[in-house]
């Protein structure tokens, strides 16, 4: 096996807040190879963009606080590194793509001002350099007329096209991780189709690591080698990602395969539910955090926190029901 | 008894009963000016927003609109009920014409079509209780004396799924879902016969996504409820819709049944589209194949001489770009010079 480029361990991330301390990612470890993709899946509140922020140093403390856990990229650990050094390393090895690349990107700066900036802080272009490499970027990620398109600024591009831009930026200094923070969820399908292709080239081409944070099993289904399903600040589930649609062991995440609509089968009957809201941080049952919305429930599940079961293809999840046999409540009479 | 003065009449009742859809959209267009330029040379254009879609909804159904962002679905729904005024076509609602008429005039008519929006955060006022945002359209309309109104909004709490205890809560002590339960109830207070969803699930996570589509569904059964469904995802209209519609730079470019349309798309747009939209399945995703499309959606300022979509097109023609195509066929139909019939 490869060694693995990070290597999460225990990472506990909190939140004071009025309501009380929150954890919001409770003892998340996770390893993520070369070149491979790493789809975190979970709803808002799972703490699935929280453990990326964390390892990155981009926390507010306080409120926030790291309580534990190591974050080794090549041996180093981010969360005791200074913050010099973790400027060293944010943009030139992990690189960072948001959501809305309106907010991301500076409107006051032309894309040729934002996509340099990198470069000559760290791979110290000089001024000619960077301009060949920001317009050299942004034609590897699709943009046609880059030479001249590069002195724009963010508000002349459309939303797909920004998001581009982003991807650009991200990439210019080659880094080995690409954290994906919901890069498609703003854009309209067929550019979302682009993005993911473009995504799946640019790792082809250079060998990058992809960290896909998205509640979209689709895009999941599309880009990602294996999954993590996350829930109230915990993972619980991991596979590969053919391993667990085919045959997810946990309540949360089979419930989760069944509550999406497909496009292309005719399903007729109801939609399978989640019943009830997702967890709230602040005031988590103790034991499993899912019991309160679980159809597979049992008292035990009450008592104590569910281990992590190793699944037999490889990979793991944290319940004490065989969800195989076992009934879910609602088929029980 | 003169049996042809009969014959009418019997016709005319049919009509009211069967033949005349609950809503009838007849080449409805959204035209918002526009200016450019300075003050001595400045430009008058026009963003088509909606640009001449027809389509009719019956009783107890329905019609899902989907499309891109800019595509005119959500301009349609609010031309519709007149929160933008339509430019030109017609709107018949149980078979009155309800488009040129002034608010006055509107607000009967208001009773029979409600609204459910997007962003269940923006769409309740902060400051008044659950009860008071329930209870508001049935004042409105003189329906119930007091006491029965608050009953009655208990009993459509409990029916949307929420504990009519939380009467007197805020929307802000509520979730995401459970807050467009709440816009859910609104809209069923005054016992509407068609209800516009504008995107109503797109803004939640997906588990709570599922809870409310199922509620939507229920609630038809159960009160006959006639749906206009406007959303950008194609599983979840899939799943709602009886027949839906597709939407391209303010046209309707096709409309079939669900089954049909899923099945077998006609429009390059909708083909293009439907090879676009995820698949939450691994081996699904790896096997298909993408068609794809050249460039974005160019803005709605252009004026074609012939179809729209012809300079994104795989298979048009020249001949494409010299007329504009029209909505063909017969319950499958598509607005396609080269589409198959």
């Amino acid at each position: 096996m490869t060694e693995p480029l990070l290597q999460v361990d225990d990472l506990r991330v909190e939140f004071r807040t009025d309501e009380g301390v929150v954890r919001a990612v409770d003892g998340v470890s996770f390893d993520l190879a070369p070149g491979e993709t790493l789809g975190i899946v979970g709803e808002s509140g799972s703490g699935k963009s929280v453990t990326n922020l964390a390892m990155l140093g981009l926390i507010p403390q306080p409120p926030g606080r790291i309580s534990s856990g190591r974050a080794l990229y090549r041996d180093e650990d981010l969360l005791t590194a200074n913050a010099q050094r973790l400027s060293q390393i944010r943009g030139r090895h992990i690189a960072m793509i948001f959501q809305d690349p309106m907010t991301a990107l500076n409107p006051f700066l032309t894309v040729e001002e934002q996509l340099t900036e990198v470069t000559r802080l760290h791979l110290r272009h000089s001024h000619d350099e960077a301009i060949a490499h920001a317009i050299d970027m942004l034609e590897q990620v699709g943009i046609t007329g880059a030479d001249k398109r590069v002195f724009d600024y963010p508000h002349q591009f459309s939303g797909g096209m920004r998001q581009r831009v982003m991807i650009a930026m991200a990439l210019s200094c080659n880094p080995d991780i690409l954290i994906a923070d919901e890069p498609s969820t703003a854009l309209d399908v067929t550019i979302q189709a682009q993005i993911l292709d473009l995504m799946k080239q640019l790792q082809t081409d250079h060998g990058t690591s992809i960290i896909m944070i998205t509640h979209d099993l689709g895009v999941v289904a599309n880009i990602c080698h294996r999954v993590l399903v996350m829930y109230g600040g915990k993972i619980v589930e991991r596979a590969d990602v053919d391993s667990l649609f085919a045959n997810p062991r946990h309540p949360y995440t089979l419930g989760l395969l069944d509550s999406v609509p497909r496009w292309d089968t005719d399903i007729t009957e109801k939609l399978r539910v989640i019943p009830g809201q997702p967890p709230d941080l602040a005031n988590l049952p103790p034991g499993c955090a899912f019991y309160p919305r679980c159809s597979y429930r049992e008292d035990r599940c009450q008592q104590s926190v569910p281990p992590a079961i190793e699944r037999p293809d490889g990979g793991d999840f944290a319940c004490f029901v065989d969800v195989d046999n076992v009934k879910p409540a609602e088929e029980r009479t | 008894m003169n049996p042809t003065a009969d014959a009418t009449s019997l016709s005319r009742a049919e009509q009211s009963n069967a033949s005349v859809p609950l809503l009838d959209v007849r080449d409805l267009s959204v035209h918002f000016p526009f200016r450019r330029g300075g003050l001595l040379n400045a430009q008058q254009g026009f963003i088509r927003a909606v640009d001449g879609v027809s389509f009719q909804v019956a009783e107890g159904e329905t019609l899902g609109i989907v499309g891109e962002s800019g595509c005119g679905k959500s301009t349609t729904a609010r031309a519709i009920v007149k929160l933008v005024r339509p430019t030109g076509g017609e709107v018949y609602l149980d078979g009155q014409r309800i488009d040129r008429l002034s608010d006055r005039e509107m607000l009967p008519h208001r009773q029979n079509i409600q609204m459910i929006f997007q962003d269940p955060f923006a769409s309740l006022n902060p400051r008044m209780t659950v009860g008071n945002i329930i209870t508001e359209p049935m004042h409105i309309f003189h329906l119930y004396d007091r006491t029965q109104r608050k009953l009655e909004a208990m009993r459509l709490m409990d029916l949307v799924g929420l504990d009519p205890k939380f009467l007197n809560r805020y929307p802000h002590e509520f979730s995401g879902g459970q807050r467009q339960r709440i816009g859910i109830a609104r809209a069923l207070a005054v016992q509407p016969k068609l209800i516009i969803c504008d995107e109503p699930v797109s803004a939640l996570d997906v588990s709570i996504q599922a809870q409310v589509i199922n509620l939507l569904m229920e609630l038809q059964e159960k009160l006959g409820l006639a749906y206009v469904f406007i959303a950008h995802d194609l599983a979840v209209v899939r799943h709602i819709a009886h027949r839906v519609g597709v939407m391209y730079l303010g046209r309707l470019v096709e409309t079939a049944p669900k089954a049909e349309l899923y099945a077998h798309p006609r429009h390059p747009y909708t083909q293009a589209l439907l090879s676009a939209a995820p698949i939450p399945d691994p081996v699904a995703e790896r096997e298909r194949k993408r068609i794809e499309l050249q460039g974005e959606v160019p803005s709605p300022e252009k004026i074609y001489a012939g179809c729209s979509f012809a300079d994104r097109c795989p298979i048009a023609e020249e001949s494409c770009r010299g007329a504009q195509p029209m909505l063909e066929g017969g319950v499958h139909q598509a607005a396609c010079f080269k589409a198959e019939l």
